[in-house]
């Protein structure tokens, strides 16, 4: 009898799990999945906010700290002041990095601002969220004058004809060095390198005039360095236009020039010309510390930190410092410098008058004068021309060139796929991928070829992962 | 087999010795225990189904989709493409291989260890009971707590290690190299954090086994001229077996459950050498929102804890001595 | 084990002067005494080696964060700086955490307990459909390692309403299919003639349990209870997944919490671990017998 029992239980449990697994698969064709709606249906509802009982208030998540945050809260309560339609409530959320984690746990707790400053990677993943009106629907509903922005920067947040977000702070990687510790190593100051090679001779001359402590060049393990080098090159970074004529499905970065850049990474740091540090965490601006500690004289980072910078070196505890800023050495291609930074989106989710709201709040943040507050304020590049001829700007570029270095870098080169920017859903991991091979060539001694192919691979495997989660 | 109880009027009485009892009265005691019975059960069973039986299965159904990464928005079915794709990536064979290090690593040092303690303070010393209650001292501290402390330890800036005479060039947390070729020296950091922790609990279970070693068996070993080392390995070591066995197979189950130290000390770096497979699936799960590969990930732990476990018993109890 | 006695040598049969004798057995005598030294020195070592990290803890919860940083290190804390553990307790919030700690291991101890010992009984005296297959069941939830039930059950939590809560802390937790089998061994114990005797007197189901079962097995409940605690408040990764922010965070994860915003003052964090070891150290000092029962059930034959 026992025997009897033990092999009905045996059955029971074989059919639950067959049921368990079977059902679902059976069903799951069934069910008829919605298919993914298209952007151009989107409406911005201007008419909402002239109806609405004013104010209308919203809420705007930000990432900019010290002096950004400060001049950002000052812009705001300027455009509070100014008109009683719409209040702007601040909220800073510290990084981009958490400002994107909490927007998209607030897709499902439904705790979500009215607009969202979201970093420039997050483009396609903002767009597969499905939950933003596009810029491009209000741009039309508003009949608003698109053509005194920065091409390139427009160019960057536009895909498939729909600009998705509002550009706001604009930055790109510059070269930073102290001129004082050129002139003791007996270098041009008036002459910063501008190619690889010329970086690696003059660390070798700040190492041996003894103007440095450690070594010549602070290199931060930073993704950034291999991606803007190739678009100075002409080339893009993903297949299929860059991720713009259809969804991106593999990268492009193990060119000559991606081995290139590898390979000098690789040999300034084993020569000890080069000191490297982390880009996250509390290490993550050593490499400009450095250089106001001595401990290395010449870095690439990004032109957003020369306000704070500036600050620092005004306070007089650097004596020995004397700031250069010139473009960012590499290639000479039909190329140019990347957009970077960050942009303002709508959120979809917000009733209609708060959605109108928003657009006015960014509209403001990009008329002519608050952008060349902005831009003086900060250090970042002005998105609107009109800007740069405004007595701020040109009275800040003439006492401090260093600002106006960002700013020509947009402008000159071509405008073209390689320069409009990459467009990439699993953008994140993507530079993990390329943080994961520098530093496997820093820590382990792998070879740059090897250490590139495997950032490809790793590369490939994230993004045909999330295409196929997105389900395109 | 049921006895036939006769109390009578009394419900729900248990059964007494007393035979005969008219048919219809012993159908309805019998419901009744039957019906009692079940009712005890239930709440513990109600437990297990909803938070243990049916997440495991659910896994199943989960495996079956590409979660969208957005909430939202649908999920894509793709049958056992999920499954194949995540089964024979090289991310989930680099996690399987660094869990199976890991406990490796921990297992037999961890009981090697808490062995050479209990055999240690197990000698007639006076005051020998102050060492006891030390080496069982890290019972008291959690995994939280002794990676707290250690993450210190090990830090750059705050830690300890150069007044200790060990300045590593590269912190151990962060140190992707390998020790011996096989073990990267992350883990192995982790690993001994892991070790420490589990030292009193170790102490505790061989000090246990020891104290049933028969001394009359140690002193006729004696009597028959075997010297400490001898009787050790003959008497001892066979009357631990039980013991040790039992050490081995929980040990080896918990190794594979490690989850804590990692989120607290590495966090699956440096470049995944520390990504355990239970860290690689909350990874997945709180990270990426990638219910469908976190779910195929828990499926792959489940069989491999329970072939590990099966394996360990099959050819580990043969050398098991239960005898007295 | 005693120390062996004192070699008979032949010597010792065969004439002898008194003062040979005596040299050889005090050599002997040194001989133990030099190796009672070196098992000392070798425990010492060992306890020293194995106490480190928790004496440096509680030095460095006493120190300022600049003596931490000294080197030579500071080894004792000569000027204690008691602040930090006021520090920890409000602004590290540790006092609601261990209030957490307690509330959510209070529920789990109380439930295990309770439906182990219901299904315990029902294993052990009574006869039901499905007895075996049930069991089998019990024993099978053993064999689910917790890691593969977290996503449903993260989603059930949160479908109930009650992720972020005491419930949802304790919930996958209530029942334990080791605590059952456990005190299903205990009851079996318990003899005929009681469970005769009880009968006579016409006790019903609930009395039995209550007035004789579990008096009887009040070891292996105190050692169950002991080895719940033990376990809930060490729970790591549910309490992570569950709580958003300080309200219901436990200990475990406060001190993760209390690590990330206290990087410059790092005795308080100190301070903090101190204060986590607290509560078990003395559930451990005062119950340390039945916590080695219940650590060690299963494990030892006899």
């Amino acid at each position: 009898m026992a025997g009897r029992r033990m092999r009905s239980m045996a059955l029971a449990i074989a059919t639950v799990l067959t049921a368990a697994i079977v059902v679902p698969v059976a069903t799951a064709g069934a069910s008829g999945r919605a298919a993914v709606p298209a952007a151009a249906s989107a409406k911005c509802p201007l008419g909402a906010l002239k109806k609405a009982s004013k104010p209308v208030e919203i809420t705007y998540w930000h990432s900019m700290s010290r002096a950004n945050g400060e001049t950002l809260t000052r812009l705001t309560d300027a455009y509070n002041a100014s008109q009683s339609a719409v209040k702007v409530t601040l909220v800073n959320q510290t990084t981009y990095n958490d400002t994107l984690t909490k927007y998209v746990a607030g897709l499902s707790s439904g705790d979500l601002p009215d607009l969202v400053q979201i970093e420039d990677t997050a483009l396609q993943q903002m767009i597969d969220s499905q939950s933003v009106v596009p810029a491009q629907a209000c741009v039309k509903a508003d009949k608003y004058d698109l053509s005194g922005h920065v091409q390139r920067v427009l160019d960057y947040y536009t895909v498939d004809g729909t600009l998705w977000p509002m550009p706001f702070n604009v930055s790109n990687p510059v070269f930073y060095y102290n001129k004082k510790a050129f002139i003791q190593a007996g270098l041009d100051p008036n002459k910063p390198p501008a190619t690889l090679d010329e970086i690696t001779a003059a660390s070798k001359k700040l190492a041996d005039s003894g103007a440095v402590s450690k070594a010549g060049f602070g290199l931060k393990t930073d993704p950034w360095t291999l991606e803007q080098f190739l678009a100075k090159a002409g080339q893009p970074y993903v297949n299929n236009g860059n991720g713009r004529k259809a969804r991106a499905t593999a990268v492009q970065f193990d060119t000559k020039e991606g081995l290139e850049i590898f390979t000098w990474m690789s040999a300034m740091v084993k020569s000890g010309l080069a000191i490297v540090n982390p880009n996250e965490g509390t290490a993550q601006y050593d490499n400009a510390l450095g250089i106001g500690n001595g401990t290395n004289a010449m870095t690439i980072d990004t032109s957003a930190l020369l306000g704070t910078i500036s600050t620092l070196l005004a306070s007089g505890a650097y004596p020995n410092v004397e700031l250069g800023v010139a473009p960012m050495p590499g290639p000479a291609g039909k190329g140019g410098i990347l957009v970077g930074g960050a942009a303002n989106y709508i959120s979809n989710k917000s009733d209609p008058a708060k959605q109108a709201a928003a657009w006015d709040f960014a509209k403001y943040l990009n008329t002519t004068q608050v952008q060349a507050d902005w831009a003086a304020g900060t250090g970042y590049v002005p998105v609107v021309e009109a800007a740069t001829e405004t007595p701020e700007v040109q009275a800040l570029w003439a006492k401090d060139p260093g600002y106006k270095v960002a700013y020509d870098q947009l402008i000159t080169g071509v405008n073209n796929v390689a320069t409009a920017g990459p467009v990439i859903g699993a953008y994140k991991a993507v530079r993990d991928a390329v943080i994961a091979g520098e530093e496997s060539m820093f820590t382990q001694g792998v070879k740059p070829k090897a250490a590139l192919k495997a950032a490809k691979a790793k590369a490939d495997a994230a993004i045909e992962e999330y295409n196929t989660r997105v389900g395109g | 087999m049921t006895e036939v109880g006769a109390a009578q009027g009394i419900d729900l009485a248990i059964e007494g010795p007393e035979p005969e009892a008219p048919r219809r009265r012993w159908f309805k005691r019998e419901r009744r225990e039957a019906l009692l019975g079940l009712a005890l059960v239930v709440p513990a069973l109600v437990i297990f189904c909803a938070f243990i039986f049916y997440p495991f299965l659910k896994n199943f159904e989960l495996a079956l989709y590409r979660t969208a990464p957005f909430p939202g928005l649908p999920d894509t079915y793709v049958g056992l493409d999920q499954i194949r794709d995540v089964l024979g990536s090289s991310q989930f064979w680099n996690s399987l291989t660094i869990t199976v290090l890991f406990a490796i690593l921990t297992v037999p040092i961890g009981i090697g260890l808490g062995l050479g303690l209990a055999v240690l303070a197990h000698q007639q010393l006076k005051g020998v009971a102050v060492y006891r209650t030390i080496f069982s001292s890290t019972v008291a501290t959690s995994v939280a707590v002794a990676s707290v402390i250690f993450g210190t330890l090990f830090n750059a800036q705050v830690g300890l290690l150069p007044w200790l005479g060990v300045d590593p060039k590269i912190p151990f947390l962060e140190n992707p190299n390998m020790v011996l070729g096989v073990f990267p020296i992350a883990l192995v950091a982790v690993a001994g954090v892991t070790i420490w922790q589990n030292l009193g609990l170790s102490f505790i279970l061989m000090s246990a086994g020891l104290q049933a070693v028969p001394d009359d068996l140690l002193e006729a070993a004696e009597v028959d001229g075997a010297g400490s080392w001898s009787r050790f390995r003959n008497v001892t070591l066979p009357m631990l077996s039980p013991t040790i066995f039992f050490a081995v197979i929980i040990g080896g189950i918990f190794a594979f459950q490690t989850f804590g130290q990692i989120d607290l000390l590495t966090q699956g770096g440096p470049d995944e050498k520390t990504n355990v497979l239970t860290f690689f699936i909350v990874d997945e799960l709180r990270g990426q929102k990638n219910a469908g590969k976190a779910a195929v990930l828990a499926i792959a732990l489940f069989v491999v804890t329970l072939t590990l476990t099966l394996f360990q018993m099959r050819f580990l109890e043969k050398r098991v001595n239960y005898e007295r | 084990m005693s120390a062996s006695p004192v070699p008979v040598d032949a010597a010792l049969l065969t004439e002898t002067p008194r003062d040979a004798v005596f040299f050889r057995q005090t050599k002997a005598r040194r001989r133990r005494s030099l190796r009672t030294f070196g098992r000392y020195t070798l425990l010492s070592v060992l306890a020293f080696l194995v106490l480190f990290p928790i004496y440096i803890t509680v030095v460095n919860s006493l120190l300022t964060p600049e003596q931490i940083a000294s080197r030579p290190p500071t080894l004792f804390p000569t000027d204690p700086t008691w602040g930090t553990y006021g520090e920890a307790w409000n602004t590290g919030h540790l006092g609601e955490y261990l209030k957490n700690s307690f509330i959510m291991t209070g529920i789990i101890v109380f439930f295990q307990l309770l439906t182990a010992t219901l299904a315990a009984y029902a294993f052990a005296f009574l006869e039901f459909p499905f007895k075996r297959l049930l069991f089998v069941v019990f024993l099978a939830t053993l064999m689910v390692p917790f890691e593969v039930t977290i996503i449903t059950n993260l989603n059930t939590v949160v479908d109930l309403g009650i992720y972020d809560s005491y419930l949802g802390l304790a919930i996958p937790f209530l029942a334990t299919g080791f605590g059952a089998f456990l005190l299903r061994q205990s009851f079996l114990t318990v003899p005929r003639d009681l469970k005769d005797a009880a009968a006579l007197d016409g006790y019903g189901h609930l009395r039995f349990l209550a007035r004789v079962v579990v008096p009887l097995s009040r070891p292996t409940m105190a050692a169950l209870a002991v080895f719940a605690f033990l376990s809930s408040w060490n729970q790591y990764l549910w309490p992570l997944l569950v709580t958003k922010d300080d309200k219901y965070r436990t200990v475990q994860i406060g001190l993760k919490q209390l690590r990330n915003t206290n990087i410059d003052q790092i005795n308080v964090t100190f301070a903090g671990v101190v204060i986590a070891i607290i509560p078990l150290a003395i559930l451990l000092l005062l119950f340390q017998k039945q916590l080695v029962r219940g650590l060690t059930a299963g494990a030892v034959k006899g």
